[in-house]
This record gives C-alpha cells, structure tokens and sequence, in this order.
C-alpha cells in the first residue's frame, strides 16, 4: 500500500506544478494528426451532467471533424445510468472512447482486460513529462490505460455574504464546528446541506470523518478490506457523526434527494455548508458564483495530518473499440493544454497538465492553493473500495445518518459483506 | 345499464352529475396538470419557487422549443416509432395465428403450450436480463432497434395471445363448422372468417401493446446505448440526469413522451372498450 | 403430393401458423428464464467465467435481511394494489353514464394508464417533495408539515405503491368499463322489477356478472404487483438505504450495482417461483370458467 500512498502524494503535488505554471512553452509541439483518419467513424460515450461541458466536447468534436475528415459520434449519458451502462457496454457494444473514474475504479477494468493500453500514445504525445507522477492514477503495472482528467478536492463550501452576514467564519476545529452548527440552527439556517438519494454523499462524509480521526493509512486499510468495521477505531467516527445527527445538523429527509437540490438549499441561503467538490458552482445562478467559498473540512483530533478526498476522472479507449487509433487521435486532439483547459474549466476542476492555461476560476485557484497544505489524498469512498462493497457500505451510512441508534446491527451487516468480498 | 341511466329529460340533474364527475376528473389528474403547468413555468419562476402558483409569465413556446433543439428528443422520439410501430405489427399478426390455432384447432398439449404462453407473460421481465441481452450480443443486434423489436414482440406475444384465444374462442362456433362444411381449408378460415371479425379486438390489442411498447424503460437500457437507437422513455430519463434543476424543461419533454399514447388512444377509444369488452370480458 | 397435403393440411397449417410465435416466445422468453435458473447457481460478476457454487447463493440468501425486506415489500405492494379493482369498479359506475360529454371525461379518466412510469414517477416525485411538493402545499394549508414520505423507512413502500396504483386503477376501471357494457339487460330488469336496488342490486345482480371481468383485473393486478420496478427504480432507486426494495429490484440492484448476477439470478429464482405458484392459481381459474361456459 505505501507505493499508492506515496504515489498519491506525489500525484497531489504534480498537480499543483500543473496548474501553477502559466502557459509555458507547451511542449506537446505539432500535434500531428495522421493522414489515415480519413471517413472513419469515431464514437464516444460521456457521462456529462454539465451543459456547459457537453458543448466544449461537442465543439471539440466538430473541430477534429473538420481537420481529420473523420465523423465524430457523442452518445451523452445520465451521470448515475452510465456507472452501471458502462458494464455491458465495454463487453459488448463498445465505443471507441468513454468517461469514466481513474484508481481502483478503473483497476477494475484494466484487470478483466477491458481498457486497451495506451502507452503508445503517452509516448507519442510525451505525455508523462506534463502530467508527471498524475501518470500513476492511470497506470497499471507501468502500462498507461487511461488519461487523467480534472481532479476534485472535497470540501465544504460556503457562501460568503451568509457568512458575512452573521459573522461566521469556516469553523477550524470540532469545538468550532459544533458550536457554528448552532449558530447556524440559531439564523434558521439547515448547518449542513445534504442529499443522500444518490447514496455517495454520505460516504463523503464518512471518508472525511475517518481521515480526520483515523488518518490516511488506516481509512485506505479499511477501504482495502483490511480492517473490520466493527473494529474499534470506528467507535469515535460513529460517535461524532451520532452528535452531529443528533443536534441536526443535517438537511431533514435528506435521503429523498439527491447533491443538485441539497447544493440549490446552499444557494438560496436555505443551508450554510456542504460538503462537495467544485462541481457545486452549478447549482448556482452566474451571479452568486462569486459569493461560492471553499473551506476545508475541521480538523477533528489534534495532530492528525491533513488528509483530503481527491478524485480523478479520467477518459478510456475500450478494449473492444472498433477505431481504437482513430480513437488516440482524438484523444490527442482533446488532450491538447487549451482544449482541456477550457473542457475542466467549465467544471471547476483541476487540470492534470502543468501547461494548461492558468484558470479564471477563483474556486479552481483556491484549491490549487489548499491541495498544497494536504499531505497526501484518498480517491472517495466508492472509488477506493470494492464496488460490491461501496454500494452496501453507501446505503448503510445512509441508513445510519437516519437511524444512528441502529448502529451496532448496519456496522454488524457491514462487517458480514467486507468478509464475503475481502475474505 | 347500470347505474340505472338518469332520465334523458332530467336536464339540470344531468348536467350536475356531469359537473359532479368532472370535478373528479380534475382531481384525478391533479398531479399531471401540475407538470403541464410546470411545463409551461420560466426557469426564474422556479428558482424563484413559484411551483404552484399560476404563472406570471407564460413560456409555452421557449420550453418546448428547447426540448426539440437543445435535447435531442426529436431523434428518440423517432426512434420510439422506429421500435413501437414494427412491435405492434408483428405482435398483432402472431397473436392472430397463435391465437386461432389455439382456440379452434385443440390438440394433444394445446393447452401446456397456451399455459406457457400465458405464464411466460406473468413472469417479471427482469428475470431475463442477463440471458436477452447476451442472446442479442450474439445475434448481433445488441444496440440496435431489431433487439428491441424482437424482444418486444416475443414477449408481448404471450398477453396477445391469451387475449387473441379468448375473443376467437368467444366467436359463435357455429361460423366455423360452418366453414368447415364448406371445406373452408385452415387458411381461408382464418382469412375469411376469423381476420373480418377479430378488428376490434386487434383494435384494443393495437392500444394496449403500442403503450406497453412505448412506455418500456427497463429493456430500453438493457439492450440500447447509442442515441440513434435509443427510445423516448431513455431519452427522458437521461433528460432528468442532465437537466436536473430545470423541472420545466423536464415538464415539457415529459408531457412530449405522453403523447402519442394519449393521442393513439383517444383516437381509437371506441373500438377499445369494444373490443376489450369483446376479448378480455367474455372470453 | 397433393393428396399428402390435402390429407394433413388440417394439422399442417395450424401448426404452422403456432411455429413463429411458438418458436420467438419459446427462444426469447422461456429459454431465457430458465437460464435465468442456471445462472443462479453460479458465482458470476457478469463479464468473467461462472464458477459452479451449487445452491450457495440461496443458502445466503436465506440469510440476507434484505431479501427478507424485499420480500415484505413485496406484500405491501400486493395489498396496496387491491385496492386497484375496487376503486376501478366505482370509477366505472360513477362515468357509466350516457350523458353528453362523458366520453371524454371517460378517456381523460384513462390517461394515467397510457402514461409511461418514467413520467408517472416525475409526476409523483413532485407530489410528495418535502418541500414544494403537492403534499406540503396541502399540509401547507392546514398550517402542518407533510412528512417526507420518500425518505421515511415506514412509508416509503406505501407512497411509491400508491404511485402505481394511479394507471392500475385506470386499467381496471376499463376492465370494470367494458364489463359493464356487457351486462344482461334481462336480468338488470329483472332485478329492478324484484325491487332490488343500490347495493343490492350491485351485490346480487350485477357483481356475479362480473366475476369474469373481476377475475381478470385481480390477475393483472397481482401481476402488476409483483412485476413492480420501474417506479421504484425512477421514485427512489430502492431507498432510503434500500428499504423500499422489492425482489425485482433487488435482483436488479445486486446484478447491476453490486455485480453479482449468479446472486440476483437467485433472488430472480424466488420470484419465478412465487409467480409460477400464482400462474397455476391463475391457469385453474381460467381453465375452471371455461369449462363452466361449455
């Protein structure tokens, strides 16, 4: 496990050179697009819930059109359908380029054959001098199988003027934590925002609990299936989230819907907090962007180092594509530092190259900023565990933030599915 | 008739029950007119939280013209005809034959493989996930209209026939020893005798299998992936996911996928009733 | 060759006329559900080989409290859907009315059958949100607080049941409809000359007449009851923390999101066996009613 963990921070630090550094002399140089992409078809299936994004790509894709002489083919999914369309589509059906999650995610693919290798292309493009050690959240046994994507660095966000407004400032420690949360209570304000029907959130916060009390090593041993969940470490994980059910401190109902409606709560000053990556800007009006502000997670024992959720995305050629080189060509175009600039910018997240364009995103920056303070990152919850276990592991934090006192009998359940998939 | 009809001359009381009913109705599809108006809602209303109120501003136009050319409904929609039109041909044309072999020509396990037909279809489609789609990998139309034509027309073949064997077997038997006097060959039976007199029950068949076909949300993302192939129902789901916070656009592309089963019905609602009266009820 | 024809032409065509359908329904449908059955006793994540476990899979799943959630809800959704029959039959007696414009009031009465349950769940999605939803607004008005049915353990199943009920009333309201329509005239007389009325006429004269069309709306809503997914799949994918799961959902869930499709073919097997037990209660009935009409 060391190697990953080594390999993450240094990924964190690779990213934070990237985006960093200005423009700078883009090394990738003239990108040449061979004479054999000619009336070949290429498709694509993206996972983009951003309208915004969906356009970049397709205008990406119009451009490459134009100079290749290939057609270009977009098939967009539902964000939450494609994580489950992916499975029988890369068996059968395959495109010739998909959206999907770097890490143990994609591990899980690469092992059962279905992602092709794309050293080639790494080498062609020379991409490993741009993305420097963000290289190893797609490689696999020194083979490249995907490109990395933006990053997301969880955390909660605020509104500045609400802040402003009752004097608050993103509270630093427990002690301030609890004591915001009733000042929150106190403005008629939900403290935390939160959607649990997509399941996911609530893993978010269990991560950022366990990272906060247990530290890096021991959350990624349980993610890996080596700790139980009965174990005692937990203990005080379950008995700081139970005060903070406890008091209130989340969205009522919170499991009937889903990050969208939680993240509009925050906009129209309904809640004061959530806990999200950047992507939480589109739940906002254009006008209220600049009130958005990240803070990070309190810390929560004294002397435990900052730990961060930090996801990549990241972008495949199948296995079993038709057009697998018409496919790299794309992928070189899409790649180049201005298209996937503009691309991750329309998310608000953080650019894997150190030579994409510096971001406009006061949002982007700021994380850039904190991603230096952090020691070394974990993925999130369903992407560093077994997916088997992410979704029983979901529900059941679901099921605790609304019934904490069954405590004993989920984290029982729990440890009777880590035994059957981890052995 | 029963409830005993309110007499023709008893105008006031007619028109209240009417009023009466009505009112029912509207109740009835009070959650439905609520997305038609939310359909009909600007997006600032909605952020403003104007669900329910009457709209201050009426954005008929800008919403649905938005469902035809920022989404890409109009091809789903097309490929929803695509699916459902060939389904409902070829289920009606099966269920006819299978239906009058089964009615009028008994043999030795006739009524095992009515049972399968019948029991197959009381199966939960789910169940044949895995085994369907690995069967559509192999024929090699995985992602493409067939598989969705082809599965819809086996399955739905079981209700038609059990519907089909009630209304033929309802048919006054004395029509067929009739034909069979004549020496009326199988064929020409059922060209002459049985297809003239099953049109209101294909009638009612036509409706029931066209909503059932075209509302399908399951198989559509089994056995679909691609835009070009994929049905109206998927196409709105994807809607939700990429449309989340703008309920109105979701609203009108909802009320779009309605219609053509609402309008399909209305259509032909007469020989409905009549030939579900004639199928389902006396069979 | 002629003669051969002539002689067995009476079973030839027949025969041939059940081929096409017989042969798609059985490679389709059958062939696919008893595969179905041999999945289930395999370990199979969907995409690598299957490893033989015998009945493993069931044996944990006598032991899976979700299934046994499922299961309830299962139940729930049953008793929920008996409802369906009834409030279809009264729906049919108020619009059973020959009265200038009740034909369109009819048909309007049908249109949540024709809905798809992709816009049924938008639709009732919006009834029952928390905060601006139909509910609230009625609870509103009465100065209360309606409660957030879709995420309460207790009435989630009881909520998203009740959205399927909407097209299962339609549907058997058009039964009940068509039934109606075919009712004896002789003996509704008769019954109005004995000077039986209201309900005594409904329960005496005309209900016997439509055990048939009543038998029929039972059997399709009892189908529609155990085949329920969509709605549950739209209105809460299964939650809160699935416990508004039924079978087929569950099976769904554990072959989709979990990748264990030798598991969900097990719990797709328990499904198949409480339908089967259903059919042949079914398949009796039909059999018996027209053995009596000979």
């Amino acid at each position: 496990m060391t190697t990953k963990l080594a390999a993450l921070s240094t990924t964190r630090r690779r990213f934070l050179k990237g985006t960093g550094a200005a423009l700078a002399a883009s090394a990738t140089g003239g990108l040449c697009l061979p004479a054999l992409a000619q009336a070949q078809e290429i498709t694509i299936i993206s996972n983009l819930g951003n309208a915004q994004q969906r356009e970049i790509l397709q205008r990406l894709a119009t451009e490459f059109e134009a100079k290749s002489g290939a057609k270009v083919v977009i098939n967009n999914m539902d964000h939450e359908a494609h994580k489950t369309a992916i499975r029988s589509y890369l068996v059968v059906g395959a495109p010739d380029i998909c959206f999907w999650f770097s890490g143990n995610r994609m591990k899980a693919f690469v092992a059962k054959g279905l992602f092709d290798d794309i050293s080639d292309l790494f080498a062609r493009e020379n991409y490993k001098s741009v993305l420097g050690a963000t290289t190893s959240a797609v490689t696999v046994g020194d083979k490249q199988y995907g490109l990395p994507m933006g990053g997301i660095l969880w955390g909660l966000f605020y509104r500045k003027d609400v802040f402003a407004q009752h004097n608050w400032t993103p509270p630093k420690d427990w002690k301030e934590f609890l004591a915001f949360g009733e000042a929150a209570k106190s403005a008629n304000l939900v403290p935390i925002s939160m959607g649990t029907k997509e399941l996911w959130p609530a893993g978010g916060w269990f991560d950022h609990m366990n990272l906060r009390i247990n530290g890096l090593d021991k959350h990624i041993a349980l993610m890996d299936g080596k700790v139980q969940y009965t174990d005692p470490m937990l203990t005080p994980v379950f008995d700081k989230w139970n005060d903070l059910l406890k008091a209130g401190f989340f969205s009522p109902s919170h499991s009937s819907f889903g990050w969208e409606q939680a993240g509009a709560a925050l906009a129209q000053k309904k809640a004061a907090m959530m806990d999200l990556g950047g992507f939480v800007r589109s739940a906002f009006p254009e006008a209220d962007l600049p009130q958005l502000a990240y803070a990070p997670f309190p810390e929560i024992v004294p002397g435990v180092a900052r730990y961060e959720d930090f996801s990549v995305n990241s972008i495949h050629v199948p296995a079993n594509a038709k057009n697998r080189q018409g496919a790299r060509d794309f992928l070189a175009y899409f790649y180049k530092p201005e298209n996937l600039g503009a691309f991750l910018a329309a998310e608000g997240a953080i650019p894997p190259r150190n030579d994409c364009p510096p971001s406009h995103d006061p949002l982007v920056n700021a994380a850039v900023e904190e991603l230096k303070k952090v020691v070394a990152t974990s993925q999130y919850y369903d992407r560093d565990t077994d997916p088997d276990m992410a979704q029983e592991g979901m529900t059941a934090l679901q099921e605790f933030m609304v019934k904490p006192d069954r405590r004993d009998q989920i984290l029982g359940r729990l440890e009777k599915t880590r035994k059957r998939i981890f052995g | 008739m029963y409830p005993r009809p309110i007499p023709e001359d008893a105008r006031i009381q007619r028109a209240l029950y009417l009023g009466g009913v009505a009112l029912v109705v509207i109740l009835w599809l009070l959650p439905l007119l609520a997305v038609m108006l939310t359909s009909i809602r600007s997006n600032e209303e909605l952020m403003a939280g104007n669900y329910w109120g009457w709209p201050q501003k009426f954005s008929l136009i800008e919403n649905y013209k938005a469902v035809f050319e920022q989404t890409a409904m109009l091809r789903f929609f097309l490929n929803s005809l695509l699916i459902t039109i060939p389904s409902v041909i070829g289920v009606l044309i099966l269920s006819t034959l299978t239906g009058f072999v089964l009615s009028r020509y008994p043999f030795r396990g006739s009524n095992l493989i009515f049972a399968l037909f019948v029991g197959g279809n009381f199966l939960p489609a789910q169940i044949m996930m895995i085994p369907v789609r690995d069967l559509m990998v192999r024929l090699g139309l995985y992602d493409t209209v067939y598989a969705l034509i082809i599965f819809h027309i086996a399955f739905q073949t079981g209700f038609a026939t059990l519907f089909m064997r009630n209304f033929i077997a309802a048919l006054p038997g004395e029509l067929f020893q009739a034909a069979r006097a004549e020496g009326a060959s199988p064929f020409q039976t059922l060209r002459h005798v049985v297809v003239p007199l099953v049109r209101p029950a294909l009638a009612a068949l036509a409706i029931l299998t066209f909503t059932f076909v075209w509302n399908d949300y399951f198989w559509a993302i089994v056995l679909t992936q691609s835009d070009a192939v994929k049905p109206v129902t998927a196409g709105l789901n994807n809607l939700r996911g990429e449309w989340t916070s703008a309920w109105n656009i979701v609203s009108a592309a909802t009320i779009f996928v309605a219609l053509p089963p609402v309008v399909m019905f209305f259509m032909m609602q007469k020989h409905f009733v009549a030939g579900l009266t004639m199928g389902a009820v006396k069979g | 060759m002629s003669r051969l024809w002539r002689r067995n032409r009476h079973w030839v065509t027949p025969a041939l006329f059940l081929l096409p359908g017989l042969i798609l329904f059985g490679t389709v449908i059958l062939a696919a559900s008893i595969e179905t059955v041999w999945i289930s006793l395999h370990d199979w994540d969907g995409i690598g080989a299957k490893t033989w476990v015998g009945l493993a899979n069931y044996i944990e799943l006598a032991d899976d409290p979700q299934f046994y959630v499922s299961l309830k809800n299962n139940v729930i959704w049953l008793l929920i859907f008996m409802l369906a029959p009834p409030i279809g039959l009264a729906l049919a007696l108020i619009v059973n009315q020959q009265i200038r414009g009740m034909r369109i009031l009819k048909s309007l009465f049908f249109v949540p059958l024709v809905l798809a349950t992709v816009t049924v769940g938008v639709v009732f999605g919006w009834v029952y949100d928390p905060n601006f939803g139909l509910l609230q607004l009625l609870f509103g008005a009465f100065g209360g607080t309606a409660p957030a049915l879709l995420s309460d353990e207790t009435f989630v199943t009881f909520a998203v049941a009740a959205a399927g009920l909407w097209p299962q009333i339609a549907f058997c309201m058009i039964l009940f409809l068509a039934g109606l329509n075919s009712l004896n005239d002789d003996l509704i007389a008769a019954g109005r000359v004995d000077g039986a009325r209201g309900w005594r006429m409904l329960r005496h004269v005309v209900l016997p007449q439509l055990s048939q069309v009543g038998f029929i709306a039972i059997a399709v809503t009892v189908i529609g009851a155990l085949r329920s997914f969509d709605m549950i799949a739209v209105m809460t994918s299964g939650g809160p923390y699935g416990s508004c799961t039924v079978l087929a959902y569950q099976m769904y869930q554990e072959s989709i999101f979990s990748y264990r499709f030798g598991y969900g073919a097990a719990i797709a097997t328990v499904l198949f066996v409480i339908m089967i037990v259903f059919i042949a209660w079914y398949l009796n009935g039909l059999i018996k009613a027209e053995r009596s009409n000979a």
